[in-house]
């Protein structure tokens, strides 16, 4: 117990330790050149921003956007998983296009999805493309890997279909899943604001381009630290949760 | 028709090479409340008997009927104890032992009640909160033991369970298996290849061919009802175990040649 508590408490500091160094060097380094904001004035406009109504519309555009395309995106990526867990036949049919579509720069679809989906659609679709391969991959991997002998006990006690998919199934991949659905939500997050960079109306992406072109340089790090922020506080969360789950 | 009948049930397995004969016409019974081993070599198809008698398997030709029912496929009433580990990490014992009560649409409290029940009998009283990654092999073995008496079926099939257990804790929970049955008196069929075992266990022993299997000797064991692991040095039971490695030595013998110039 004090062990654990100490091992805690170290982690705490070391982190705390690396973020004072970082800040020093961050200080530093802003005195060098103009294109660096010091971390005052990026504080100041990271606090100065929650009073612009626009820029509140801004992140409720990209967290909207992230909120759809990850909720479609592991749906999607869990029963495509699921059904390559599955069946032996939708492996020989799909797994090597997946896999191969998987190798692919996907931001390079881009331009095809805009015309398809336009400015709003296309970055949820890009944020889903995404978020749909880890999931798919950790479920397909884990359904496969489920004991023959759970399901050969499922069999003789009489579980239906149902009871299958809730009792064996669910819980025996409960781990490769969680994994998933974290990476899902940080690659969301990725997939949405990558397409906001490239061409959108409203969206914290178009905040951060925007900055960069009229060189508030303070505003646009301000905008990516908020972002970071968000995935790395979402990571870290699922990944306690997922350390709990046995 | 009480007890397990197989009328002339026939295995037959297709594949590229050829068939392989794994069940080549078993007709035997277990009588009702009586406890039946089968023993032989490695691969003598009494595993795949098993299966087609706990409905997992389709026999090629032939029947089997348990408690006067014609097995079609799996059934609440045939209770399976399988030799992996086929506890479910995520339930704590308890929740393990009331898994097939749950499956059977069995009300909350009369599962909380034989599970205590059942845990009780396999000695596993104390344990109904740990979780199976820090249960030792035998103790999981109970806990699928326990998971299985819980629902009462007719007929218990057990296929070589204590197989991946080292001998001293296979000896002791074969003696606790034979001191469970005494309580419970159900029909059980078990599937071993350690004589030793069976003859601890049974009052008949079927002891199987190598491909194509069927059974070639039948052995009443009249060893007392009441037993323990201290029998395994009497008299009567060195004359069996010879008996029964008679039987079984030129199968394994065979066996073994046919792997040698396979």
């Amino acid at each position: 117990m004090t062990r654990l508590t100490k091992l805690r408490e170290s982690q705490f500091a070391g982190a705390a330790v690396v973020a004072l160094v970082a800040s020093a060097i961050w200080q530093v380094s802003s005195g060098l050149s103009f294109v660096i904001p010091s971390p005052a004035a990026t504080a100041e406009a990271f606090v100065q921003n929650f009073a612009d109504p626009r820029y509140l519309s801004d992140i409720g555009e990209t967290a909207q956007a992230v909120a759809q395309a990850f909720v479609i995106g592991t749906v999607l990526g869990g029963a495509i998983g699921l059904l390559l867990g599955l069946s032996a036949a939708a492996r020989t049919w799909l797994e090597p296009l997946l896999i191969a579509f998987n190798g692919v720069p996907k931001i390079v679809l881009y331009p095809v999805l805009l015309p398809i989906f336009s400015l709003g659609g296309s970055k949820i679709v890009m944020g889903v493309l995404f978020a749909l391969f880890p999931v798919l991959i950790n479920v397909a991997v884990g359904v496969r890997t489920i004991p023959p002998v759970y399901w050969k006990l499922g069999r003789t006690v009489q579980a239906s279909k149902w009871q299958l998919f809730v009792h064996i199934l669910l819980p025996a991949i409960r781990l490769p899943l969680l994994t998933g659905v974290r990476l899902a939500i940080s690659l969301a997050v990725v997939g949405v604001v990558l397409s906001e960079f490239f061409a959108t109306r409203f969206g914290l992406g178009r905040v951060v381009l925007q900055a960069y072109s009229h060189g508030e340089y303070a505003q646009m790090v301000s905008t990516i630290l908020l972002l970071i922020l968000v995935a790395f506080t979402m990571s870290v969360l699922l990944w306690r949760l997922e350390r709990r789950v046995r | 028709m009480q007890g397990i009948h197989l009328n002339d049930v026939h295995v037959h397995f297709d594949h590229p090479s050829g068939i392989t004969i794994a069940v080549d016409g078993v007709t035997q019974q277990v009588p009702p409340r009586s406890f039946v081993s089968i023993v032989g070599p490695s691969g003598c198809g009494k595993s795949t008997l098993l299966a087609v008698i706990a409905g997992l398997q389709p026999a090629t030709s032939g029947s089997v009927d348990v408690n006067g029912r014609r097995v079609t496929g799996p059934d609440r009433d045939i209770g399976v104890v399988f030799q992996e580990d086929s506890t479910l990490p995520w339930r704590n014992v308890r929740e393990n032992v009331e898994f097939a009560m749950q499956m059977a649409g069995v009300s909350k409290g009369e599962r909380a009640a034989k599970a205590a029940a059942a845990i009780e009998l396999v000695g596993l009283k104390g344990f109904e909160h740990s979780y199976p990654a820090t249960l030792s092999g035998g103790m999981r073995q109970r806990v699928a033991l326990a998971r299985t008496l819980a629902l009462q079926p007719g007929v218990v099939l057990m296929d070589e369970p204590f197989a991946a257990l080292d001998q001293q804790t296979r000896i002791f929970l074969g003696a606790e298996v034979r001191r469970i049955w005494e309580q419970t008196h159900q029909t059980v069929l078990f599937v071993t290849h350690d004589i030793s075992e069976a003859i601890l266990l049974s009052q008949q022993i079927w002891v199987m061919s190598y491909r194509p299997g069927h059974v070639i000797d039948v052995i009443d064991i009249d060893l007392p009802d009441e037993r323990d692991a201290s029998i395994v040095s009497s008299p009567r039971f060195n004359e069996l175990h010879n008996r029964v490695w008679a039987s079984l030595q030129k199968e394994s013998m065979r066996g073994f040649q046919d792997v040698e110039t396979a």
